[in-house]
């Protein structure tokens, strides 16, 4: 019982590292239909500049771990501007249907090579505020850390889906995610909005990376494996729907950590993607996502 | 005289006036990866080897020829391994090559060497296979040398210090799913079936991986007493952080890669005590040993070297090497195979002194006598005690 219980708490707090990315997945997709590929990197890059302001690589450190924070939040939402300017906002304007695939993940290639050059291939310890040493909750550890990580991206979360629904701000992030020329024809400055999204999706990628980066370690490599992973949980999940970012992400966190132990480790990754076969294959909208209508 | 053929004739001159000073370099391919996870081994044994060579040049060469490095990053990938082998032959034509820091890579691109008859010295890749990649009837000699503890006199010691030192009867195998992993695990199943032990849990794991809770449940279930690893630092590091997460401690006992700094720092304090084979500890335990350690320390402006082990390793490499191109009076592959397998006198290395290190049929030069036990403690690899 201990086991599983030990199993299941590891699972939800890979699981809520992929959920806080495929969160960001879904923010961008609701407003203007495209993704950002490079959500792996925004988080990378989020971990690594907080990486310069706590730890001693870069002279450092300067901030304590709770003042850093906001500052790799400002940081994460800057570079999804950047993103949304110039690999998104183009391929827009011309309406093409595909154009910022390539060119999203172009950036991301690009952001890792001149983290490779700022940072170094290695990867580095992050230092964590808070003791590793971990405590017992029906018998299974768990580290404080892994609490922080869940309840971060939790509130994180939440906090994000409280703007949309409460502030007029919010609305008008809304209004353009369910008719985008509507929302344009009733006076909401659209591109503004999908700006915003992107802003807010890089960030909380960017947050995600300060918030995991203790429990794993830190390098320019460690955004594209979590990357495709949340992209996984995104689809598992719905890409239109907050809710189904947290479920997708439990789903695949507890199934790797079960199966690596009651199956094989070899096998860790396989049920996650069949998973994500079966969804695609019933129900392609994602578990908890709307159907969308195609208007020709 | 228009200024093109001026340009020609003094070009000529200038070539010509070098070449009356000294003869062309002989040219020596230096293979590894020096970038990624296993970049301390790569940039040590590398850094090992350039000072090797600069010792050499200032004493005046070889064949009263300067050594000169080509070196290669293989990226600790078999692909470009093969590519670097290929260059380092048919482009930079070089005597003779030394490095391969990963058993894939090694057994990957040694072929190209073995076929083109040119010596290849494996300074730090461990695997069992790699020196016997090409032994056999088809194969009438072997361009494939080593100067490095293999892994089967790696596994006997992991083995024998968890077993017979340490007393401990249940084990548990954690190795990672590359080449050198999976060959490691199966001598450490090999030599602990030689005592007579199944070990409760045999786990793998993927590079990059950032979970090791259900492996290390597995071995904990099992009711492992000690766990041998088979892998490099970063994901070593994840076993030894992965096992405070879950409050359970029991000692590491692993190959030498354990020693890797990425291991060391990125551990901290749940590195310490793991335990490992090594060929060389920086520890300046003989005057030719401390010359090397301060020289090291002196030419790349650090205290502590990435990985001792490779270091040392890449520097005798080069002396073995040479060594053997002056015996042979040449740098024909051929010869310098045949001077190898037969070197008269003593090399004298940081490793060890080496006398007769290599035969026809034996192309391993560190005997299970030259390796010790080393161990992690404060953030530095010393003698076990």
């Amino acid at each position: 019982m201990e086991i599983l219980l030990q199993l299941v708490f590891s699972g939800i707090a890979l699981g809520m590292i992929y959920a806080v990315i495929a969160f960001g997945y879904q923010l961008t997709f609701a407003t203007s239909g495209t993704l950002n590929f490079g959500q792996g990197e925004a988080l990378m890059l989020g971990a690594l500049v907080g990486l310069s302001l706590v730890g001693n690589i870069h002279g450092g450190p300067y901030l304590n771990y709770w003042l850093m924070i906001p500052v790799v939040i400002v940081f994460g939402a800057l570079q999804g501007v950047v993103v949304e300017w110039i690999g998104v906002r183009p391929a827009l304007k011309i309406k093409s249907e595909f154009g910022w695939i390539m060119s999203t993940i172009a950036l991301a290639i690009i952001f890792k090579n001149v983290a490779e050059n700022i940072w170094g291939k290695d990867d580095l310890t992050f230092p964590t505020p808070l003791s590793a040493t971990p405590f017992q909750v029906f018998g299974a550890n768990v580290q404080p850390m892994q609490i922080v990580v869940v309840l971060g991206a939790l509130a994180m979360m939440l906090a994000v889906e409280m703007f949309n629904r409460k502030s007029i701000y919010g609305k008008a992030v809304v209004a353009t995610s369910n008719d985008r020329d509507a929302a344009g024809l009733m006076g909401i400055n659209t591109s503004m909005v999908i700006t915003f999204s992107y802003a807010l999706s890089s960030a909380t990628a960017a947050f995600a990376g300060v918030l995991v980066a203790p429990l794993t370690l830190t390098g320019a490599t460690m955004g594209t494996s979590l990357g495709l992973k949340a992209f996984a949980v995104a689809i598992i999940g719905g890409l239109t729907s907050g809710m189904g970012a947290i479920v997708g992400g439990l789903i695949l966190g507890v199934a790797e950590t079960l199966t690596g132990f009651y199956i094989s480790t070899g096998y860790k990754e396989v049920p996650g993607l069949v998973l994500l076969l079966l969804v695609l294959a019933i129900k392609p909208a994602g578990l908890f996502g709307k159907t969308a209508i195609k208007k020709v | 005289m228009n200024t093109i053929s001026k340009a020609c004739v003094a070009a000529a001159l200038i070539s010509w006036s070098l070449a009356g000073m000294a003869a062309e370099p002989i040219k020596i391919g230096v293979s590894g990866p020096f970038t990624g996870g296993s970049a301390p081994m790569g940039v040590s044994m590398r850094d090992g080897v350039k000072l090797a060579v600069a010792d050499i040049n200032a004493h005046g060469g070889v064949l009263g020829r300067q050594l000169q490095l080509v070196e290669r990053d293989d990226e600790a990938k078999n692909e470009r391994g093969v590519q670097v082998a290929q260059e380092l032959i048919n482009k930079e034509k070089v005597v003779g090559t030394v490095g391969f820091i990963n058993t894939g890579v090694a057994l990957a691109s040694q072929r190209f060497y073995q076929e083109a008859k040119i010596p290849v010295m494996n300074n730090v890749a461990t695997g069992s296979i790699v020196t016997k990649q090409f032994v056999g009837p088809d194969n009438k000699d072997n361009y494939v040398f080593r100067n490095a503890a293999n892994d089967t006199i790696q596994s006997a010691m992991i083995v024998d210090e968890a077993v017979v030192r340490q007393k401990h009867t249940k084990v548990a195998i954690l190795a990672d799913s590359t080449n050198y992993g999976q060959l490691g695990r199966e001598d450490l199943e090999r030599a602990l079936a030689a005592k007579g032990i199944k070990p409760v849990a045999v786990e793998k794991y993927n590079l990059k991986d950032v979970d090791m809770t259900a492996q290390l449940l597995k071995a904990k279930q099992g009711g492992a007493e000690v766990v041998l690893t088979y892998g490099i630092g970063p994901e070593l590091a994840q076993i030894a952080n992965g096992m405070e997460k879950l409050n359970w401690k029991v000692p590491i006992i692993g190959s030498w890669t354990l020693s890797m700094g990425n291991f060391i720092d990125n551990a901290g304090k749940n590195g310490d005590g793991a335990r490992m084979p090594q060929t060389f500890i920086q520890d300046p335990s003989s005057p030719k040993r401390k010359a090397f350690i301060e020289a090291y320390q002196k030419a790349y402006k650090i205290d502590r070297m990435p990985s001792p082990v490779s270091a040392a390793q890449g520097y005798d490499s080069v002396y073995l090497l040479a060594a053997a191109i002056k015996q042979a009076g040449s740098t024909d592959g051929v010869k310098v195979r045949e001077a190898l397998e037969n070197l008269n006198g003593t090399v004298d290395g940081v490793v060890t002194s080496y006398t007769k290190p290599y035969t026809h049929d034996d192309h391993e030069a560190i005997k299970p006598n030259m390796v010790v036990i080393g161990e992690v403690k404060g953030g530095r690899v010393v003698l076990a005690k």
